[in-house]
């Protein structure tokens, strides 16, 4: 299973934004700052965008699911039990698990930016897809509801996974590192070998690097464990 | 001071709340009432019972410079620069002076690239800045931020919020995620299902929360002897 993407270039206003490489199973970050690319990357990777210029091939690929970066724009349903149904899902197990149970009649636009939010992440991440586009899954999420996101992201690894986001401190463990320089998105590498070239990284974690302490990966736990080596 | 008094309103049961004016920070689990809260400061919305005062004022009676958290709802015009230029515009500004500020609030956000551009073309982050440009162009008393922070990166966030302080509005109050940007506000309020949990300079409230993602990671890396900030 592979996306990939050949010379590809999308014209947006006065900037272009150019992408060449592969995409496998795993899950990848695509980290880069306001108005880079990353939305634009994910519109084009979940085929909702045609590229300007390039070509992007699927090979494998037959399921697809984009979660946009505001979850408004994919409501399609006056309720939230008709909103769960219509990704063929059980309705209570859903509400469960976005912590909203016994709100079946709610309307949707009366949750608050990040319960909705949650709500849409657990549709898209209750089912098995082949490629999966995250845009910015962790805005607006309070920090225990990143956490359980990236617990729910880390068991898509068998998918194809694009996360883009700007996160720094709560993200899940990766398989591969992407970066936009200026409106170019480079590949870093595989992880942890690539973390030591992450433009973007948290101050902290680029401390870490610089003492030649790379950490195993990106979650918590791994920053966690890295940082108690500089104090042993 | 910001003075709240037997409010109930939708999820908000607040009996009473003092907090002084400066920058304020509102955090929260996700659903526990921070944008009804902000919503109530703005004078957008009349409590169904109690009170809230911003000094002498009732908030309807004040300006205030609103951002919302989805920030394409901020936005009447279609270009960057007519919605720039709106608030000065419904004010009857001398064109001059319009033109002037514009570029000004422009130069000064770090957007005066997209001045020509259709809103819709823009990124989320873009589309907060334009947002966070416009409410601040006309002089507002208050600022009223609502998660202006989520749709941007950690370097363009931490900047505009160095500016925020640098211009001159009485008070701001934010909601937000990041507890990086809460621990430098003068004042944290934390929410919990509609009720003031704890309130008081960030080092009192965060510090509480020292076993929780609540704590502000730029705190635990400076425990772990790593820098903070890039």
């Amino acid at each position: 299973m592979e996306l990939a993407f050949e010379g590809v270039n999308i014209r947006r206003g006065s900037i272009d934004i150019r992408i060449s490489g592969r995409f496998v199973p795993g899950i990848h970050l695509v980290s880069g700052m306001v108005g880079s690319g990353k939305s634009t990357i994910a519109a084009v990777a979940a085929g909702l965008l045609a590229p300007t210029g390039g070509h992007i091939k699927k090979s494998g690929v037959n399921t697809t699911m984009l979660s946009f970066q505001f979850p408004e724009w994919a409501l399609t349903e006056k309720t939230l039990g008709e909103e769960v149904s219509s990704y063929g899902l059980e309705v209570a197990g859903i509400l469960a698990r976005a912590g909203l149970s016994g709100r079946e009649g709610d309307d949707p636009l009366s949750l608050s930016r990040g319960e909705l939010k949650k709500l849409n992440l657990a549709c898209v991440l209750a089912k098995a897809w082949d490629l999966l586009v995250l845009d910015e899954p962790f805005g607006a999420l309070d920090c225990e509801g990143k956490r359980e996101v990236c617990r729910w992201i880390e068991s898509k690894r068998s998918s194809i996974v694009i996360l883009c986001t700007h996160e720094q401190h709560i993200l899940p463990r990766i398989d591969a590192l992407w970066e936009f320089q200026g409106h170019q998105l480079v590949f870093r590498g595989l992880v942890p070998g690539a973390l030591a070239d992450w433009t973007l990284a948290a101050p902290g974690l680029k401390a870490l690097v610089a003492r030649g302490i790379i950490p195993a990966n990106i979650s918590e736990r791994d920053l966690r464990e890295a940082a108690c080596r500089i104090r042993d | 001071m910001i003075h709240i008094s037997g409010l109930r309103h939708g999820i908000l049961d607040i009996p009473s709340c003092r907090i002084p004016a400066g920058h304020v920070a509102v955090i929260g689990p996700n659903g526990s009432g921070k944008s009804t809260l902000l919503r109530l400061l703005a004078g957008m919305e009349e409590p169904v019972q109690g009170c809230i005062r911003i000094g002498e004022k009732s908030p309807g009676d004040m300006a205030i410079g609103w951002v919302h958290e989805v920030p394409g709802r901020n936005s009447l015009f279609l270009r960057v620069d007519e919605e720039l230029a709106s608030p000065l515009r419904f004010r009857h500004y001398q064109c001059e002076e319009i033109s002037r500020r514009t570029r000004e609030v422009a130069e000064r956000a770090g957007i005066s690239h997209l001045m020509d551009r259709d809103l819709v073309t823009l990124s989320g982050g873009e589309q907060v800045l334009i947002a966070m440009a416009t409410a601040i162009i006309s002089g507002p008393e208050i600022l009223i931020l609502d998660e202006w922070d989520s749709h941007l990166d950690a370097h363009t966030a931490a900047a505009l919020q160095e500016q925020l302080s640098g211009l001159g509005v009485r008070c701001i109050v934010q909601c937000t995620q990041n507890m990086d940007l809460a621990a430098t506000a003068d004042t944290v309020i934390l929410l919990s299902r509609g009720r003031v949990k704890a309130g008081g300079p960030p080092r009192e409230v965060c510090g509480k929360c020292a076993d929780s993602c609540w704590y502000p990671p730029s705190w635990r890396w400076r425990e772990w002897n790593l820098p903070s900030r890039g």
